[in-house]
């Protein structure tokens, strides 16, 4: 396995979880430090299930989940969130009947900070967000809702964002402007990323490490630049 | 003070439509933000009057009558408070189905105590007894007293509610009623919010049937109904379930239009009272419901509006 970056923020071993008595994942065993961590895989690989159980909303069967040198493997998801973890879905992530404004505030509930300061922090990473704030979040475009999502979850002072498919369905003007704002988040705040994604192509380019699932297990973890194709597609079993 | 300008069945329709209002706002809570779709609020409400009447009347209280009725109000409430903590713990982890069984079972199983524990209820021939906390003269006075006292406490209740919109709480409520899964990813503790927000509405619920149990004297299981959870869901459902005024105005147009309109001044043949009125009443609720889902799911007063709102606290 290639060597995480700094030291460790969350450590994953023997890792499986499921869903209604199926194992989905099969013993994942993961390192991520201060990176960017890119979780590659094809549909129904298990990348989901993967962000879903570290952020705990998918119990898990067997395994241990280490966050920031605690375990956490038993823990429920509101205490995980407390201590620095935040998780933004691939579908259903904002509050359809809260606006903008309320969607960043409901993330500013947890830490120290004053929820303003993180806000203004938030509206200069996504200024599109400053002028929708009166807006309610259920009738904002794809795009404008996996913004609203990112960054309340960037209004938590996350140390590790889950972020799961940030870009699936969107037109691609959005999907190189959230890779660049993926870099920057990681590269100005220092937030460890792990970020689930099929787009391999935009993904090795931000990613400082990779893992390739392929049906629930963990096909290949190494660095990004050594990943090949012959080797990515033989983990997505093309 | 002359009362003259007064009748009975004004005083009896009002009352009606400010306990439907407390409950609808209670309910509002609930089901409006929380997506909790509590189908045994009769139930919580039962629970609270009886609790109440049963230790009013059957205690030989050492002290003064004041004393022992505020006791007793404060032991129904709470009680129904408990109730809610119980039935909350066991349903805020199911789904809607398994909800609405728990509520509408609970709401049975109130029924079915008052009406079987004679010893304590009276059984199916009630419970006598219950008095106002004061004498001012005449019945009517009392009851126009007791009227106005009740309108006050809705009044707090609807001020609690209007308050909860305005707060972090209040997003808390509507973000774990539109996505609990993100709310709890999110750091906030979904199932002890829920089970809390359950005890607190429930509590006054209990409260609510409690100062009903006082108007009527009499405790039967016929006051524990289903019509009475119709009742403020349909109020809620027609005024808007997403807004502090929902049930307000929900119910002065339902409960207001039966109970004070048709009652007191539609020329109606005398025999329509017994039978016919409240038949129809149930029948007319639920064709509302359907009516108002069909063509304004959102109800007269529609969606939250909570730009306009959120302008007005952040600026």
């Amino acid at each position: 396995m290639s060597e995480t970056n700094g030291s460790l923020v969350l450590e994953v071993s023997g890792l499986r979880s499921g869903y209604h008595g199926v194992n989905v994942l099969k013993d994942i065993d993961l390192e991520v430090g201060n990176e960017v961590f890119s979780v590659l895989g094809a549909n129904g690989a298990g990348k989901t299930t993967l962000l879903g159980t570290l952020a705990r909303l998918i119990p898990l069967t067997a395994g241990a989940i280490t966050f920031q040198g605690e375990d956490v493997t038993h823990i429920p998801a509101f205490e995980t969130a407390a201590r620095g973890m935040g998780y933004v879905p691939q579908e259903r992530g904002v509050f359809p009947e809260l606006t903008v404004l309320e969607n960043l505030l409901v993330g500013g509930m947890i830490g120290e900070r004053s929820a303003y300061e993180r806000m203004r922090e938030v509206f200069d990473l996504f200024p599109d967000l400053e002028a929708l704030q009166g807006q309610l979040a259920g009738t904002l475009s794809g795009g404008e809702s996996r913004m609203v999502a990112c960054a309340r979850a960037l209004m938590q002072d996350p140390v590790l964002l889950l972020l799961d498919e940030p870009t699936a369905g969107l037109s691609p003007l959005y999907v190189d402007m959230f890779f660049e704002k993926i870099d920057e988040i990681h590269q100005t705040r220092g937030v460890s990323i792990i970020l689930a994604e099929q787009n391999a192509t935009k993904a090795l380019e931000v990613a400082d490490r990779v893992m390739v699932l392929s049906l629930g297990e963990a096909f290949a973890v190494m660095d990004a630049a050594e990943l090949t194709t012959e080797k990515l597609k033989e983990g997505y079993r093309i | 003070m002359n009362l003259d300008w007064l009748d009975a069945f004004l005083i009896s329709g009002l009352f009606s439509v400010v306990v439907i209002v407390g409950l609808g706002l209670l309910l509002h809570l609930q089901l409006g933000l929380t997506r909790i779709a509590n189908f045994g609020v009769v139930g919580f409400f039962g629970i609270g009057m009886y609790s109440f009447g049963v230790l009013f009347t059957k205690v030989d209280w050492p002290f003064g009558d004041l004393w022992a009725f505020l006791i007793s109000l404060a032991f129904g409430t709470l009680v129904a408070g408990l109730s809610g903590l119980l039935v909350g713990w066991l349903i805020a982890d199911l789904d809607e189905d398994g909800v609405l069984v728990g509520t509408l079972g609970f709401a049975t199983a109130v029924f079915i105590l008052a009406t079987t524990e004679q010893d304590l209820t009276g059984g199916a021939l009630g419970l006598g007894g219950l008095k106002f906390p004061y004498d001012v003269g005449t019945v009517k006075a009392d009851e126009f007293l007791w009227l106005v006292i009740v309108s006050i406490v809705v009044a707090l209740i609807f001020l609690y509610v209007w308050w909860v919109h305005r707060t972090p709480y209040g997003r808390l409520l509507i973000a774990i009623g539109g996505n609990e899964p993100l709310a709890k990813s999110l750091g906030k503790p979904a199932f002890r919010t829920k089970l809390w927000l359950f005890a607190v509405g429930s509590a006054g619920m209990g409260l609510i049937g409690a100062l009903f149990g006082v108007m009527e004297r009499f405790l039967a299981p016929e006051n524990l109904g289903i019509d009475v959870t119709l009742a403020a869901m349909v109020a809620l459902v027609l005024g808007g379930t997403a807004r502090a005024w929902g049930a307000v105005i929900g119910g002065f147009l339902i409960i207001g239009f039966f109970d004070i309109i048709v009652q007191s001044y539609l020329p109606l043949p005398k025999e329509w009272y017994g039978q016919a009125i409240p038949n129809i009443k149930e029948i007319v609720f639920g064709a509302l419901l359907i009516v108002v889902l069909l063509f304004r799911p959102l109800g007269i007063l529609g969606d939250m509006r909570r730009d306009k709102l959120m302008r007005r606290v952040h600026g």
